[in-house]
């Protein structure tokens, strides 16, 4: 094929894209060797190809998208802040609140113990605020060991009261030999069982509702004689 | 949305060479997308392409409205603007020479013919390819594929006037 420079020029495009059939290609390449005119417009314009198809889109502005937007869409609405009644407590929690907060508090603070008023002197005095804390953890520790050994107390009367129906099926056993006098010195153990069981027997009676007056007469009596003890019997 | 959106601002930008002009008509382009959206069907091409059709007929349209205005104002008056805004002076080696080549081309740009610089914008700087770029223009793939060819060759040659070197 006779190529000439007007060819070149119309299938310059397709050259330089690659859509040149080889034996055109092959004739454009040859012209463009022996032709000056158009090897210089094929360099020019492969550079200017080259260079649009590298270049680098310009930014739009930031605004742009958000215009367009409002234009299209409208202006956005905004959900209407309220904090309803507990909206505001995560606020507490936020560290310049807080911040805040401790600032009023020391300032307060300042104010008070500059103000030069005694009370406030007494009660700000670090030595005063170490006697109070003190005297109100020996005030606990008291109360709180007063409040254990009433509970002791009452866990003592509440374990004998339980014992008691035990005692009242057996049989009060007294030793006949026994005075009524002073106890002798090696019984001295035994004879509080009978004493115990004395204070018990006018409790049971007391159920019954009767047996007052048997207490009354017992309890002066540390070791109860037989004749008292028959006549307890006989009202059990 | 934002691809879109720098799609449709450098096709305007390109075209118009003025930054301010780009993002009205960008505004106008969506405006119109977004009304005539329901009536958009699929077999009037892909969604990128309509976009561009539209934005060129906006093109069109202001071309069209700003054509008297320019026969006082030549679309050259505005290029110094241009230039003052993306001074290299101030920016680093790289990023100045893609400006100042990016400027020229530009105004190089701006001495085509309109039918001339849609075609090689398209086809250079959006990317499109010939059927696309028949689709927007609503021309025969042979007068797009011709109007490419002389829009580069154009282009190459007063940017040799310009005293620009090829890459």
């Amino acid at each position: 094929m006779d190529w000439n420079c007007t060819l070149t020029e119309e299938r310059l495009s397709d050259f330089i894209e690659g859509a040149l059939a080889p034996e055109d290609a092959a004739a454009f390449s040859a012209h463009t060797k022996t032709c000056a005119a158009c090897a210089k417009l094929v360099a020019q314009v492969s550079g200017l190809v080259s260079r649009m198809q590298h270049t680098a889109p310009v930014k739009e502005s930031p605004l742009l998208v958000g215009k367009i937007l409002e234009a299209t869409l409208g202006p956005r609405k905004r959900k209407p802040v309220s904090p309803g009644w507990f909206g505001w407590i995560p606020a507490i929690w936020h560290p310049r609140f807080a911040m805040g907060i401790v600032t009023v508090a020391a300032s307060v603070v300042i104010v008070l113990h500059a103000s030069g008023s005694p009370a406030a002197r007494t009660s700000l005095n670090p030595v005063n605020l170490v006697r109070g804390a003190n005297r109100q953890i020996h005030l606990t520790y008291a109360h709180g060991a007063k409040f254990v050994n009433g509970l002791r107390v009452v866990y003592e009367i509440q374990s004998r009261l339980s014992s008691q129906p035990e005692s009242m099926s057996e049989p009060i056993s007294v030793p006949a030999t026994r005075p009524s006098g002073e106890p002798q010195p090696g019984q001295k153990q035994p004879s509080a069982e009978p004493h115990e069981k004395s204070q018990t027997v006018p409790h049971s009676n007391r159920r019954d509702g009767r047996g007052g007056a048997e207490m009354a007469v017992m309890l002066p009596n540390r070791f109860p004689s037989s004749s008292s003890i028959s006549a307890l019997r006989s009202s059990l | 949305m934002r691809r879109h959106t720098r799609r449709v601002f450098n096709l305007c930008y390109r075209f118009t060479g003025n930054s301010t002009s780009a993002e009205d008509l960008s505004q106008e382009v969506f405006l119109r997308i977004f009304r005539t959206l329901p009536s958009y069907q699929s077999s009037q091409g892909a969604f990128p392409t309509w976009l561009t059709s539209v934005t060129r007929n906006l093109l069109v349209d202001h071309y069209r409205r700003s054509r008297r205005d320019r026969m006082t104002d030549s679309i050259d008056d505005a290029m110094p603007q241009l230039e003052e805004r993306h001074s290299p002076a101030r920016m680093p080696d790289k990023l100045a020479q893609a400006s100042e080549l990016s400027a020229q081309l530009q105004r190089g740009l701006a001495r085509l013919s309109p039918e001339l610089r849609e075609a090689v914008i398209l086809r250079d700087l959006q990317g499109l390819d010939y059927a696309e770029i028949r689709g927007v223009l609503q021309v025969p793939e042979g007068t797009v594929k011709s109007r490419i060819n002389r829009g580069r060759i154009e282009l190459a040659r007063i940017l040799e006037e310009m005293g620009v070197r090829p890459a």
